[in-house]
């Protein structure tokens, strides 16, 4: 039958329909305008307006309708607006959607791709490894061939991001599925006095019982009263739990959870729950039957059917014939004769069998085993289950077939805290599966700390045949395209374990994740081994996440740490240039680096040095930790006094610089890198709670406690005479390297300390955060006479460069040990023991490592790029360059960097090969320092 | 060079021929009772394993080897990788092993007659602060120098080749530049382990599936038999190519060298229209991520920062993916993830493997990949066959041997790992 003479297949009112005929909603389907009502999934919409293809397949270009009629369904997969695969079968129609076929070429009716079938035979599963190999170069163009058969949606480059949350949750008791035995289960838990989550994957609770008949109807209502009456459940439906992790860590993906957070709705959210107990309630799904013609539209499961007719009312055929195995399709078989449509029923467990369904884009007639063929529109069949197992090898379990029931179970293998209800434990009747739930459910409560356990009653495991394939070759993959024939030439070929199947054909591999076909691939390759025992075969592993996630979930709202200042107002209404420095945001530059270099070397300037890394060490034992730490000597430091020092990590590479002070008596402040604050800290803590627990260390980060700002310049000592108060700061008085506790600007508790990274006479003042804009505007009112000005890192970088300070971790490498970094001054292998001694033990007593130099360029206008590489010959590389600048100080161009031992003696002259190919000569200096090699700026 | 003929050699006309006859395909590699002895025994068969096979026998005729794996072919970090390819790598020494590699995979599909579909898409690796820029700058002109096709290129050609990218300067990790590697690009994994094995089990060599290794028997320091689960062999040259249980293999020869397991892991979207023609790397946001030809994103990011031996996957894994993936191409917040998964990377300190011979002798290794592993099974496989047949450690291995970590001569890869380790 033609789609369009279909129409009307809208039922009368059914007695548990889900639809608001009240509401009718209009929408667009592949350009068309269709209505629905509310309540309807797009596809029941669809189906009630007589539309019976959805997609079209992968490879072949099939036509697909409807299968199980779940989230899961393979061909009901649409696009809808800028969303790609959506489960048409699953998401509720909603007013204006504009919903259109994906992968169609050129049309949903007419996709020429389909001639593939025609061809079918020559493109046995994985014919793309045999074919396409010479030559290579043309291999892209048959990748764009191949391409064009690629399934799926599209997305936009400019989509919306939309507005994502997470949700934590922390309960007693969490349950993966509502139906019967999940609902009891809650209730149970609950009544024991457990908070309770119920998850369910349906827009609402009942599982199979909402499209039951009437006794079935009965007792859900009472169910969901029941559970209506604890307040303690908070049921959350359309939601599946998605994965289930260590000590009952559980994802629980929410679809459109109908939240709106600032104007914008959530699409989908992510709950992470911490649960004491999880009842895996998932239940059945039921699994289609392998024959010729399976993926025809109008070839449906059981459960698809009465989905369609009792919950949504549409008429899913006019003719049928139903291939039923069990009790659940005898009840389709009886819904179909309700509604008027005529059955036909063949009966697996008496020996009837179908062959192969006939059709084109809409199922024709059914050829049956005893010879008969049957014209019809609706296929149903009936053939058993598949235990929803994931959750359960999630949480560490191998569920084991038993061929009776013909379905997995789960074994004892489970966490205490893992509990089984319902048909996944075995068959019942409606009350035999609300009393197994009860149980469980008041077991996991005690489990989970609230009342005591009860004894679980055994679930029978009934007797079903074991229906996978018929006596003719179907499709066992519907989204990849897969039949049991590619799976026993693949079997054949030597891919014949049930994993290396699954890679060369890529069945169970789709986007329905193996859900409706796992078992039926375990089977097959059990039927092409001539064995009869699926536990031989085994199973693939089933990884999370059970339903897949949106990147939106999951990537939440993006919380990225990002830190200022205290004085980052100044700085932006200042005009300075965001540096992305890690966590920090910090000033590069006010305009001009090289004005800010010059007003440093001539006068005074101020820089924001807040996110350097600080430790306030406190204790008897600090001199210990920083000998440890340090590759330098600490046992000495008077109070007062402030040293520089290199840490090596234990293989001798330089990790971290900084100086560190001794402000009293019992205690210190270490500053870091900005970058290896954090990191410095955990190293420093592991020493003590490793290897040193009895010393009396504590160890406070301080970082963003202190507001910090260096003052630097000839001037900088006037400039902080006139806002310190009680420190004698002539230069007999308060040294180079030495620290004094003030009052600065009013502000007490501040420290600061005469150190030269900049190599001018500086004082880097340490200000209690909150009064650290206080501070700073004070220094600039306090000093506007004396020229004085903000510089950032880039002027900062320059002057460290003329002073030949290196950079930890740009003037150094992953390799470089201390005596690489010409670090031999401070290195003491005299010490007793510190981190990294041994390799820098070994390295002295080698030559083989690069040295760092400082190096000026002979042609003093070119700035080589830095990672320029230092070169002998036509290729070989014998260093590199690792910082240069334009001096402006010196007005010349100068560098740091690696070169090979032999070519480190001052005054060498090496080749650079700039990254354009031009080769420069730079010459190796004395020492690293460019400026003012003796320090007589700064010990002014 | 030993050239065969396969009973039915892959093509279009073989395709159609077997289409159109309704015949089978002959197995793709046999099965064989296990024998008393083998010329050399090679421990699992993922790609190096299967490799090293391929070369003995293709290169110097020794095809009386067996392949053992406790599992089945390419099960281990040869099938759970990412599948990327490239050779931008920092260190000469790594540059041009690489390369090697790469050129070998260029040639592959024709020489192993089976198709491993490399697609050279290109591979960009992103910089977000001056500092990687730097580093990037860095192994561009080592790359250059070396003759590699890798160059740093700025954020507008960023979003010509990748135009879902956000590469505006108002993100938190702003776009500075990347590393531009045009030959870079993906094999498909599951073929190159399958094309080697074939290849070598035409030529004579034994894969042995299901066959654990329980423990090998030396002799005045040196190999004499391996016992597995299904009996003992007798050898006079074991080969380690495991990744992950590379370690429990060495002590059984009592060896112990500087390797920690970490779990690596990855993960899959459903697939979309192709729209990603380029691999993408960032290292600051832990993540590189490519387009299959069937329309899936690929994901992978750093290794966990635990030594575990246990391959499942964490949500946390997944969290941290999605938000750093949508950091660079928001558009596509509505794409799903399909499935997380995870495999073993046997860590080095210098992120360089180790090869060659050790102290036991007749027991070498191909092992400590840490996250490269797949990259360079072509090249390790060859260089490795040429050791086992001459005796002679190759020029293009020699910096990898395991004397390095004694003697103070590390070859840093770890400014070159696609993202932080």
């Amino acid at each position: 039958m033609s789609s369009a003479a279909a129409t009307g297949r809208r039922l009368d009112p059914q007695a548990g329909e889900v639809i608001d005929r009240g509401s009718p909603l209009s929408f667009r389907w592949d350009g068309k305008a269709h209505t629905g009502f509310e309540g309807d999934t797009i596809v029941s919409a669809l189906m009630a307006s007589g539309v019976d293809v959805f997609s079209r397949s992968f490879k072949y270009k099939r036509p697909r309708g409807v299968l199980s009629a779940t989230f899961h369904d393979p061909g009901c997969t649409v696009q809808v607006g800028d969303e790609p695969n959506v489960r048409a079968a699953h998401r509720r129609l909603a007013a204006g959607m504009d919903v259109s076929p994906e992968n169609v070429w050129p049309s949903l009716k007419f996709d020429v791709r389909a001639a593939n079938q025609l061809v079918g035979r020559f493109l046995s599963a994985g014919f793309y490894y045999k074919t396409f190999m010479k030559p290579q170069r043309l291999w892209p163009a048959y990748q764009k061939i191949l391409g064009r058969f690629a399934a799926g949606g599209v997305t936009a480059a400019d989509a919306e991001h939309g507005y994502y949350d997470k949700r934590y949750i922390h309960v007693d008791v969490c349950v993966a599925g509502g139906g019967p035995a999940g609902m009891a289960a809650a209730v149970a838990a609950a009544r024991s006095g457990a908070s309770v989550l119920l998850v369910d994957e349906e827009y609402h609770l009942g599982g199979h019982l909402r499209y039951g008949g009437e006794a079935e109807l009965a007792a859900l209502a009472e169910l969901r009263a029941e559970v209506a009456a604890q307040k303690s459940i908070e049921v959350m439906t359309n939601a599946a739990v998605t994965g289930r992790y260590d000590m009952n860590w559980i994802a629980v993906v929410q679809r459109q959870p109908g939240i709106s957070v600032r104007g914008r709705s959530i699409h989908e959210r992510l709950c992470k729950v911490r649960a004491g107990a999880l009842v895996v309630a998932a239940g059945l799904i039921e699994r289609p039957y392998v024959f010729e013609g399976n993926d025809l539209p109008g070839v449906m499961l059981s459960t698809a059917v009465r989905r369609l007719v009792n919950l949504h009312a549409a008429r899913p055929g006019d003719k049928a014939v139903v291939f039923t195995a069990n009790a659940d399709g005898d009840a389709c078989a009886q819904d179909l004769r309700r509604i008027g449509v005529g059955v036909t029923v063949v009966d697996a467990r008496t020996g009837g069998n179908i062959v192969s369904a006939k059709g084109g884009k809409r199922l024709k007639s059914v050829d049956l085993a005893d010879g008969r063929s049957v014209d019809c529109d609706l296929l149903v069949t009936a053939v058993g289950w598949t235990a929803a197992t994931p959750l359960l090898n999630m949480a560490g379990d191998r569920p084991v077939y038993d061929p009776t029931p013909a379905r997995f179970f789960p074994t004892d293998r489970l966490p205490a805290t893992v509990v089984v209800a319902g048909a996944l434990a075995g068959d019942g009747s409606t009350a035999e599966l609300i009393a197994h739930g009860t149980a469980v459910g008041a077991t996991a409560a005690a489990r989970a700390g609230h009342g005591s356990e009860v004894p679980v009653p055994a679930l029978a495991r009934v007797a079903h045949p074991e229906l996978y394939r018929s006596t003719t070759h179907g499709f066992v993959d519907y989204s990849e395209d897969v039949s049991s024939k590619d799976m026993f030439a693949a079997k054949k070929e030597g891919y014949d374990s049930i994993e290396l199947v699954k890679r060369y054909t890529t069945v169970t591999m789709g986007p329905s994740q193996g859900k409706l076909e796992s078992v039926n691939a375990v089977a097959i390759m059990a039927e092409a081994h001539g064995v009869t025992d699926l536990n031989e075969i085994g199973t693939t592993v089933w990884r999370p996440p059970y339903v897949p996630i949106t990147l939106g979930a999951l990537g939440g709202r993006g919380f990225e740490n990002t830190r200022f200042s205290p004085m980052q107002s100044w700085h932006e209404q200042h005009n300075a240039k965001p540096l992305v420095a890690g966590d920090w945001i910090r000033p590069e530059h006010y305009g001009d680096a090289a004005a800010e270099v010059a007003k440093v070397r001539d006068k005074v300037g101020i820089i924001d040095v807040t996110p350097l890394g600080k430790l306030d060490l406190r204790g008897p034992d600090v001199p210990k930790l920083l000998n440890l730490l340090y590759v330098n000597k600490w046992s000495k430091l008077a109070i007062g006094a402030v040293r520089y020092g290199v840490m090596c990590a234990e293989d001798g590479v330089v990790m971290d610089d900084g100086v560190t002070g001794r402000l009293a008596e019992d205690r210190y402040i270490m500053t870091t890198t900005s970058s290896g604050a954090a990191t410095v800290w955990e190293w420093a803590e592991s020493w003590l709670q490793t290897e040193h627990p009895d010393w009396q260390v504590h160890v406070t980060p301080v970082t963003t406690g202190y507001a910090s700002m260096n003052v630097a310049g000839p001037k900088s000592r006037e400039l902080i005479g006139r806002v310190v108060e009680g420190v004698d700061l002539s230069n007999d008085a308060f040294p180079y390297m030495h620290v004094r506790t003030a009052t600065v600007a009013g502000v007490a508790d501040c420290f600061m300390w005469r150190i030269g990274f900049t190599g001018e006479l500086s004082y880097e003042i340490h200000v209690p955060a909150a009064y650290g804009l206080h501070v700073w505007e004070a220094l600039f009112d306090a000093g506007s006479d004396l020229g004085v000005g903000a510089f950032g890192v880039e002027a900062q970088r320059i002057m460290r460069l003329e002073k030949g300070h290196f950079i930890v971790g740009q003037d150094t490498d992953g390799l470089t040990l201390g005596f690489g970094a010409d670090l031999g001054w401070c290195i003491k292998l005299d010490k007793d023991d510190f981190a990294g001694k041994p390799e820098l033990v070994l390295q002295s007593q080698r030559e083989n490592y690069q040295r760092l130099v400082g190096l000026q360029p002979v042609d003093p206008t070119i700035v080589p790029a830095e990672a320029s590489q230092i070169v002998e010959g036509a290729k070989k590389i014998v260093g590199r360059v690792t910082s240069s600048r334009m001096s402006p100080t010196l007005r010349r161009s100068i560098c740091l960097g690696f070169v090979e031992p032999h070519l480190a003696t001052p005054g060498t002259v090496v080749t650079c090969q700039l990254p354009d190919g031009r080769r420069v000569q730079l010459k190796v200096i004395e020492g690293l320092a460019h400026f003012d090699p003796a320090g007589a700026r700064m010990k002014v | 060079m030993s050239k065969v003929r396969y009973p039915a050699k892959y093509s279009a006309l073989g395709l159609i021929k077997h289409g159109l006859m309704k015949g089978d395909w002959p197995q793709v590699w046999r099965h064989h009772e296990l024998k008393p002895s083998y010329d050399v025994v090679i421990v699992g068969a993922g790609v190096h394993g299967l490799a090293t096979a391929y070369y003995l026998a293709k290169n110097h005729g020794i095809t009386n080897v067996a392949i053992l794996d406790k599992g089945y072919v390419g099960g281990g970090g040869s099938g759970r990788n990412t599948s990327i390819v490239r050779s931008n790598y920092l260190t000469p020494e790594g540059v041009r092993f690489y390369d090697r590699s790469v050129k070998l995979y260029e040639g592959l599909s024709a020489d192993l007659n089976f198709n491993i579909m490399f697609s050279q898409m290109g591979h960009l690796t992103l910089a977000h602060n001056d500092s990687s820029l730097r580093t990037m700058r860095w192994r561009a002109e080592v790359n250059k120098l070396e003759g590699i096709d890798s160059d740093v290129i700025g954020p507008d050609e960023i979003k010509k080749l990748v135009p879902y990218m956000d590469t505006s300067e108002n993100t938190r990790y702003p776009i500075v530049g990347a590393l531009y590697h045009p030959p870079g690009g993906t094999v498909r994994h599951d073929a190159v382990n399958w094309g080697y094995a074939r290849g070598a089990d035409i030529r004579g060599c034994e894969i042995h599936q299901q066959t654990e290794v329980q423990s090998i028997e030396t002799a005045d320091g040196r190999v004499v038999a391996v016992d597995t689960n299904r009996g003992r062999i007798a050898t006079r040259t074991v080969v380690n190519c495991t990744a992950g249980w590379a370690s429990l293999i060495n002590v059984m020869v009592g060896l112990k060298m500087p390797l920690v397991t970490h779990p690596l892991q990855a993960a899959v979207t459903e697939p979309v229209k192709k729209f990603l023609n380029a691999v993408v790397v960032s290292g600051s946001l832990h993540v590189y991520v490519s387009q299959t030809d069937r329309g899936e994103l690929v994901f992978g990011a750093s290794t966990d920062p635990y030594a575990s031996y246990s391959m499942r996957g964490s949500l946390e894994f997944t969290e941290e993916l999605a938000g750093h993936v949508l950091e660079l191409m928001p558009g596509i917040a509505k794409m799903r993830l399909l499935r997380q998964w995870a495999g073993l990377c046997d860590m080095t300190p210098d992120f360089s493997p180790i090869m060659g011979i050790t102290p036991v002798e007749g027991f070498l290794v191909d092992i400590g990949w840490g996250t490269y592993g797949f990259k360079a099974g072509p090249v390790s496989g060859e260089s490795m066959a040429q050791l086992i047949a001459t005796g002679t450690t190759p020029e293009n291995i020699k910096a990898f041997d395991l004397a390095r970590f004694p003697e103070g001569r590390l070859v840093g890869e770890k400014g070159a790992a696609a993202v932080g380790h």
